[in-house]
């Protein structure tokens, strides 16, 4: 634990000085006989040094090393205050104290309403609150626990200012992307670090059970996360899991059950049976009328009126899924040694039928003090175990399964008459689709996955003030995946196909540090740390894909007649020296300085190592004399930072020239071929990122209000890119460093106690940032589109404009008549086609060159902005006796969507999809010209509404009302093995308000990947709303 | 105080050495440049890589060689208008731009045989430790696909960046375009070298690997397309002291039994088979009416639904075989069946050409390509029929041109090709009649192999054979579009594709793209 009086020496003396006065000069005339102890604590721990007052009474003491208080009263009925720095104060009312027996109160103070001495969690350590001179934002995880979510990023959503986390896709277990102050870059990851009790990860974070975590602390700005040098320009998300307090020992059970279920208001509209039969028909009709007289309708098109609803292959797909979590914690702690066992299980099934997932997980956290504290050590231990079923196929985006659903005709079945699937169910005139139900169920794709996270620590003081420190860790995996296609829906049918590959990763860290605390002439502290960090990475990996399955029986390779493979091998490896320097004057002048050299094997021999230095400052204005006139201010700190971190997120020996292998045949056989394949580049660095903040921290009225302010300026430059190539470079690509990128923004958020008596309580707390970004420079020609395809060319990031800037053509409705159309640009005319692929009722799209003919090159422009103006969250929590009621919301205002999953394949014209019921009212002739949305189906014509029009575009912005959960706490007897029972309900993604047409106003067919496209909108999994009942129990 | 200095430097040294050994990681599952290029073994697998991206050249090389000309066209699939199946229409039909990607892929794979073999002309150079021998054939083999790269895209392209050295860094990916003849003139140094270097066919059937048999025949194409004629015939001459000679009947030339037959000077190599590195050969059922079941003439349930549907013998081909010609029925043949909606293809009946008039009601008829179809196929990927470059057929008909345009009698050369497909033998006639006999001999002996659109370029005949043809196919398909299959000169060169214009600045653009 902490020792306050060693951090404050200062205070020491008075302190000291106060407790002797106290206990040496009673001021009540009677004899003190009755004697009140107990401890004070916050949820982290004993507080020593906080204060406690009998009110009304000169009696007062401060907590000693340990936190605990002993005072002497005469006896009566009193009410005892607890004080402390940052904390609220807190009242124990009706405290009885007799002659006869000592009277235990214990008193906890309010834990985040601004307890600045509160030491949280930072990169290499932790420190107090106050202290801190970077961006820093904390979360406590109790808070968080309600919400029946199985990843942690979900519970993140909308809680901190500056970090975006959004659920891009429902799939079970995955889909939620971060993004800390707008990181992008063009290659390489866009995550941040993530860093488990000192461990930086190396593998995913999907096997992390929620439970396990005690606090977040999310390291934002430049000084705080220059320690890890090469890999925090995405900032830093340390996260620390469960350590029993001394004197726990007790048991908790969680339980959690729910239901998930996609809302039907957002479901896609498409058109049933009747009236896609309906459209076709009316379809054939136009063909004879303006194309070809003697087209015949397909028969099944010929009488519309004898078809019902059809098979509503959106119902047949998706269900009500259940999602269910347990947990098991058991804490015990004395002085000297702390034990934590937790256990876990969650199950998710997902709202597309025949997918899901499970994960089994557990955690032992073992920490010890010896030799009277000078040597303290630890080990933490996670292993894990996750079961994905059908969540990792393509389901999101062109060609996932959950397009497929819109491929299936409503006029076809799903099974034949002897109950196996029809796999043909596309109606005439419909691409050749396979039935999607069939899809999903005979298809398996599971992967399993063993996850080992392992850390210790030794912390020996050397000598007074000087600490060594060793810290080791190992973040092993191994995944196995089982595929298997039956050949009702291979491709070429009857051709099942499939793959058994495993991969098994592992990473080791090892640390060594000195820290040095140095107080001197009084009013100097003084703070180093020095050390040295290596870590390695290797990664191998095989694949194996059979064909010839004589049937389905048995779906692993040994019943493949021909199987082959391939296995792989990575590795990379990074090793660094840090140093911080930390100095403080009178506790109110602050000042960091930090400096990490990396070593990577990833970059260019040219640039093996870089150096990412930082500093910082902070002044604590309400600790000086002039404020103290300002007596609503509680606290007030400015600060500053400035450092530069890096990005090495990308391929391990991409900065190599490597080989591949090709193949060829000579005398009939089959022969290898072996050539350089990748161009590497020996001056490939890592991406530099300088990063500029300014804030304030700001507590007042009794510190039920706090606020805090950032404002950041970011400049990245060297961006990685894997830059096209001419190809007749024979190469397509070159991992090079490309451009520059700036992003700035504000962040505010707000925390205030609304009410706070003993019996209603209410906390809120709001954050809001407003981020921006602008590219600054790139390599010829200046811009990189998404690829060379107009109709899925969404966006173009060019200089002097925003990431993923949508870019396409300018919609002008459609041609109203033939003087219109004689008027207007046409698309593709030529001298013998002058009205090329346009006609009266097709799209018509702004003529930007003015040459007097619409074409793809010249005619697109950028047409919309993606960046929301502000994104932000706001949380509510309320008790009021014995009931608890959390709602929290997140919510996004401007940018624009692109929505081309309902323009580029639910308004198909062409017939080859069923389209959106909405379609219906298209263009038909010049007296039945529809809305003027939907264009005619002339055959050739619908070509330009494949290619993104600004009509395709929609405003972003949502408020979604993430969670609300209601609990009650039942009040139990002392004597009672249970110590507490709460019961709760709870509703995630209970409300999205939104204008967007789509099914989620957060989706991203790329995750939160600014380079691969933001804002768009291709068919993503669904996110379900989930209504759940929990249950936590303790016992002690 | 010595000492600790001592150690100090003692352990920095220690650490110092372990960082980089830390640090300098390298591929265990791959070579790098550095470690790679020094045996034999390893440039005669770095002159295999350089054949490698012949596969995916064939797979594109007939939209722009074959379909863009009067000997095939495309079936209907107006109910998919994706770019996919729209971008091969456009070529067919000479409607299309810069942004199509069955260009863009034809000039990637050519650039893409080029790369390779620059990296091993350029190694060769400094390498140690190989026989002479394996030096000229790697440096013989790597010279003639360059050259025939090269040949392929100064025709379709025009004047196209000349990259000679291996492209080291990003800066050396950027060129301008060279000029047409200095293009010609890194050819014909090539295909003069490769001459040099390479030696002749040891046996029969061939390995496969470019001989000078090979080398011969592209410098005399590439002659006979600069018109140098007397240079032409010399160097075709020298062929049959080689040992190349014509099959005895003209499809088995075609027959995978007889690959790399004495008829063969060069052609592209297929396998068939579910084996790491296989490359089965998947146009024989591409070129068949899309499906999705083809097993009535793949003899196995191939869905071509995706890729076929291309390539498809135009009636106007069909007719052009004088009426004995065995050739016909070699490389053409008849499928009846139905259409769907969907523009799927139900295959019934499998008919011979020759004679065939009318299908039966309720169905239409289909020609086919057939000269490449050896049912039943084993494996649903693909077939094992290689796909020819250059026969020796080909060469008698360039010697043939050759003498004919130096006013010699091309009687000898042009009748054994005729004679072996059970025609008479031509009779004499002037030089410009004969000119029009050779070119329509060349039609019908090399139909579907990808050498029309050069022809009909060459000769100069193009916009107005092609022009006239187009009228025709329109009126007997009418779902190709009416502005279609209009040829204006621009259009005798293909767009440089958009992609590579819009990257790099130094690149112009064709004229009427």
């Amino acid at each position: 634990m902490r020792n306050l009086f060693f951090l404050l020496p200062f205070k020491t003396g008075v302190l000291l000085g106060c407790i002797l006065i106290c206990r040496l000069s009673p001021v009540n005339a009677q004899p003190a006989t009755g004697v009140v102890r107990g401890l004070i604590s916050d949820n982290t721990g004993p507080l020593p040094g906080a204060t406690v007052q009998i009110v009304g009474t000169q009696t007062g003491g401060v907590a000693d090393a340990n936190g605990r208080y002993r005072l002497t009263v005469a006896p009566g009925t009193y009410t005892l205050a607890a004080t402390f720095v940052g904390y609220a104060r807190k009242e124990v009312k009706s405290v009885n104290v007799s002659a006869a027996t000592e009277r235990v109160v214990d008193i906890q103070l309010g834990a985040g309403e601004g307890n600045q001495l509160q030491e949280v969690t930072v990169s290499y350590g932790r420190q107090r609150r106050r202290e801190i001179t970077g961006s820093v934002a904390t979360l406590d995880a109790s808070l968080l626990q309600d919400m029946p979510v199985q990843q942690f990023a979900q519970q993140l959503q909308g809680k901190i200012a500056g970090v975006s986390v959004q659920q891009s896709s429902g799939q079970p277990g995955r889909g939620v992307d971060f993004r800390i102050r707008g990181a992008a870059s063009f290659y390489s990851d866009n995550q941040p670090l993530f860093v488990v009790d000192g461990l930086p990860l190396t593998g995913s974070i999907n096997n992390i059970n929620p439970n396990e975590i005690e606090s977040f602390s999310v390291l934002k700005d430049a000084s705080a996360t220059a320690l890890y040098g090469s890999r925090a320009a995405n900032g830093v998300v340390l996260i620390t899991t469960k350590h029993a307090k001394a004197g726990d020992a007790k048991i908790e059970f969680n339980a959690s059950y729910g239901v998930q279920k996609l809302p039907d208001n957002r479901a896609p509209n498409v058109m049933n049976a009747q009236q896609y039969a309906t459209f076709m028909n009316e379809r054939y009709q136009d063909i004879r009328r303006y194309e070809n007289p003697s087209a015949v309708t397909p028969a099944e098109y010929e009488n519309p009126a004898q078809y019902g609803a059809g098979t509503n292959w959106y119902k047949l797909l998706t269900r009500a899924a259940p999602i269910q979590n347990y947990d098991l914690t058991v804490q015990s702690a004395t002085e000297k040694s702390s034990s934590t066992a937790l256990f876990g299980y969650q199950e998710q099934q997902g709202v597309l039928i025949n997918t899901g997932t499970r994960l089994f997980s557990g955690r032992l956290n073992k920490d010890l003090s010896i030799v009277g504290g000078r040597v303290k050590l630890g080990f933490g231990l996670a292993p894990s175990y996750r079961i994905d079923h059908n969540n990792r196929l393509a389901t999101d985006g062109v060609g996932g399964l959950f397009e497929r659903i819109f491929e299936a005709s409503p006029l076809k079945a799903p099974l034949n008459a002897d109950g196996s699937y029809n796999r043909d169910t596309y109606s005439p005139g419909m691409v050749a689709y396979i039935n999607p139900l069939a899809q999903f169920n005979l298809t398996n794709d599971d992967y399993k996955t063993t996850r080992i996270l392992g850390n210790a620590f030794l912390n020996y003081d050397v000598v007074k003030g000087l600490q060594l420190k060793l810290n080791a860790g190992i973040d092993k995996g191994n995944e196995i995946r089982h595929y298997y296609q039956s050949g009702v829906v291979s491709s070429t049918v009857n051709n099942p196909n499939g793959t058994s590959s495993a991969t098994d990763n592992g990473s080791y860290t090892a640390e060594g540090y000195l820290d040095y605390t140095l107080d001197f002439r009084t009013d100097h502290h003084l703070n180093l740390l020095a050390g040295y960090s290596a870590q390695k990475f290797t990664q191998e990996s095989n694949t194996l894909s059979g064909l010839g399955f004589p049937n389905d029986d048995i779906t692993y390779l040994t019943a493949a007649t021909s199987v082959t493979g391939s296995s792989n091998y990575t590795a990379y490896s990074l090793l660094s020296t840090l140093v911080r320097l930390n100095y403080s004057f009178k506790e109110r002048y602050l000042l960091q300085g930090a400096f990490r050299r990396d070593g990577s094997s990833r970059f260019g021999t040219n640039r093996q190592y870089g150096n990412f230095p930082s500093l910082s400052a902070g002044w604590i204005v309400s600790d000086e004399p002039f404020m103290k006139r300002f007596r609503q201010i509680n606290f007030l700190k400015l600060r500053t930072s400035y450092g530069i971190t890096g990005n090495n997120f990308f391929g391990n020996y991409v900065a190599q020239s490597t080989t591949s292998n090709y193949y060829y045949n000579f005398n009939n056989v089959i022969t290898q071929g072996t050539t350089i394949g990748n161009l590497g580049n020996p001056n490939l660095r890592w991406e530099r990122s300088r990063q500029f903040d300014l804030g304030f921290e700001l507590t007042l009225l009794n510190s039920r209000l706090n606020l805090t302010y950032d404002y950041y300026f970011k400049n990245t430059d060297g961006l990685i890119q894997s830059r096209p190539l001419p190809t007749s470079s024979g190469f397509t690509s070159i991992l090079d460093n490309v451009g520059a990128l700036a992003f700035w923004g504000h962040e505010i958020t707000l925390n205030t106690v609304n009410v706070s008596r003993p019996d209603f309580r209410w906390n809120s707390s709001f954050n809001v940032s407003f981020d921006r970004n602008r590219i600054k420079a790139l390599v010829d020609p200046g811009y990189i589109r998404r690829n060379n395809t107009v109709t899925s060319d969404y966006f173009r990031n060019q200089v002097g404009h925003q990431l993923g800037e949508f870019y396409g053509f300018v919609f002008e409705g459609l041609y109203r008549d033939a003087a219109d159309l004689d008027a207007s640009a046409k698309y593709q005319a030529t001298a013998t086609a002058p009205n090329g692929l346009s006609d009266i009722g097709t799209i018509k799209v702004k003529d930007i060159n003015g040459d007097g003919v619409i074409d793809d090159v010249n005619d697109r422009t950028f047409i919309g902005k993606p960046t929301p103006t502000f994104t932000g969250g706001f949380s509510n929590n309320l008790t009021y006796k014995k009931f608890d009621l959390s709602i929290s919301t997140a919510f996004s205002v401007g940018g624009q969507l692109l929505n081309a999953a309902k323009w580029a394949y639910q308004t198909n014209l062409d017939g080859s999809r069923v389209p959106l019921a909405a379609a219906a009212d298209r263009w038909r002739s010049l007296d039945s010209p529809g809305s003027g949305v939907y264009p005619r189906t002339k055959t050739g014509t619908t070509g330009l509404g494949r290619s993104v029009n600004s009509q395709w575009l929609e405003n972003a912005s949502y408020f979604t009302v993430k969670n609300i959960a209601l609990g009650y706490t039942f009040g139990l007897s002392d004597r009672s093995a249970l110590k507490g029972v709460r019961l709760y309900a709870s509703v995630q993604q209970a409300l999205v308000l939104t204008g967007y047409s789509g099914m989620n106003p957060e989706i991203n067919f790329a995750g939160q990947d600014a380079t691969l496209g933001l804002k768009v909108d291709e068919n993503a999994y669904p996110i379900p709303r989930t209504f759940a009942v929990g249950l936590s129990a303790t016992f002690k | 105080m010595k000492k600790t200095i001592v150690y100090t430097l003692v352990i920095s040294l220690v650490t110092s050495a372990c960082q980089q050994r830390f640090l300098d990681l390298a591929p265990k599952a791959a070579y790098t440049d550095n470690t790679y290029f020094q045996t034999d073994a390893q440039f005669k697998q770095a002159v295999t890589a350089a054949y490698a991206p012949l596969l995916d050249l064939m797979n594109n090389d007939f939209y722009v060689s074959e379909m863009r000309s009067d000997n095939t066209f495309y079936q209907s699939a107006l109910a998919n208008r994706g770019t996919a199946l729209v971008f091969r229409e456009n070529i067919s039909d000479f409607k299309d731009g810069a942004t199509n990607s069955y260009t863009a892929a034809e000039w990637q794979y050519l650039y893409q045989i080029i790369s390779r073999a620059n990296i091993v002309i350029a190694r060769l150079k400094t390498a140690s430790g190989l026989s002479a021998a394996s030096v000229n054939s790697y440096d013989g083999q790597s010279k003639f696909l360059r050259a025939f790269a090269y040949f392929k895209l100064v025709r379709l392209f025009g004047g196209v960046p000349l990259f000679v050295e291996p492209v080291k860094d990003a800066n050396g990916a950027f060129k301008p375009r060279a000029t047409v003849e200095q293009v010609y003139q890194q050819i014909i140094t090539d295909a003069t070298d490769a001459i040099q270097e390479l030696n002749a066919p040891a046996k029969f059937p061939q390995t496969g690997e470019a001989t000078k048999g090979s080398a011969t025949v592209l410098l005399a194409d590439v002659l006979v397309t600069l018109q140098r004629w007397t240079e032409a015939e010399t160097l075709l001459a020298t062929l049959p002291a080689m040992g190349y000679g014509l099959q005895a009947d003209y499809a088995s030339a075609f027959l995978p039994a007889n690959k790399n037959g004495k008829e063969s000077l060069f052609e592209v190599q297929y396998l068939d088979g579910t084996t790491t590195g296989t490359t089965p050969n998947p146009l024989s059922f591409n070129f068949l009416p899309r499906s999705t079941n083809t097993t009535l003439l793949t003899g196995v349930a191939i869905n071509n639904s995706g890729a076929g549907g291309v390539n498809t013998p135009t009636p106007d081909l069909i007719s052009a075989y004088e009426p004995t010609d065995k050739r016909l029925d070699a490389s053409i043949g008849i499928t009846e069946g139905t259409y769907n909606a969907s523009n799927l293809f139900t295959f019934q009946a499998v008919k011979s050409v020759v004679g065939y008039t009318t299908p039966p009601a309720g169905r239409v008829a289909v020609p086919y390509i057939k000269k490449y179809l050896h049912a039943p196929l084993t494996a649903l990927t693909g077939s094992a029929d290689n796909f020819p470059i250059y026969r020796y057929a080909e060469a008698l008909l360039l010697l043939a041109e050759a003498q004919n345009e130096q006013g010699k009698s091309p009687l000898a050369a042009l009748n054994a090709v005729r004679n072996r497909a059970g025609l008479l033998n031509a009779q004499a006639a002037d030089q410009a009649t004969m000119r029009q006999v050779i070119l329509h001999e060349r039609r019908v002996e090399l139909a579907f192999e990808n050498k029309r659109w050069y022809d009909l370029v060459r000769s100069g005949t193009a916009i107005t054979t092609l022009n006239a043809f187009g009228e025709k196919i329109k009126a007997q398909a009418n779902y190709l579009p009416a502005d279609g299959r209009i040829v204006t000169p621009f259009r005798l060169l293909f767009p440089i594709p958009a992609a590579e214009v819009g990257l790099n600045p130094l690149l112009t653009q064709n004229p009427g793209y």
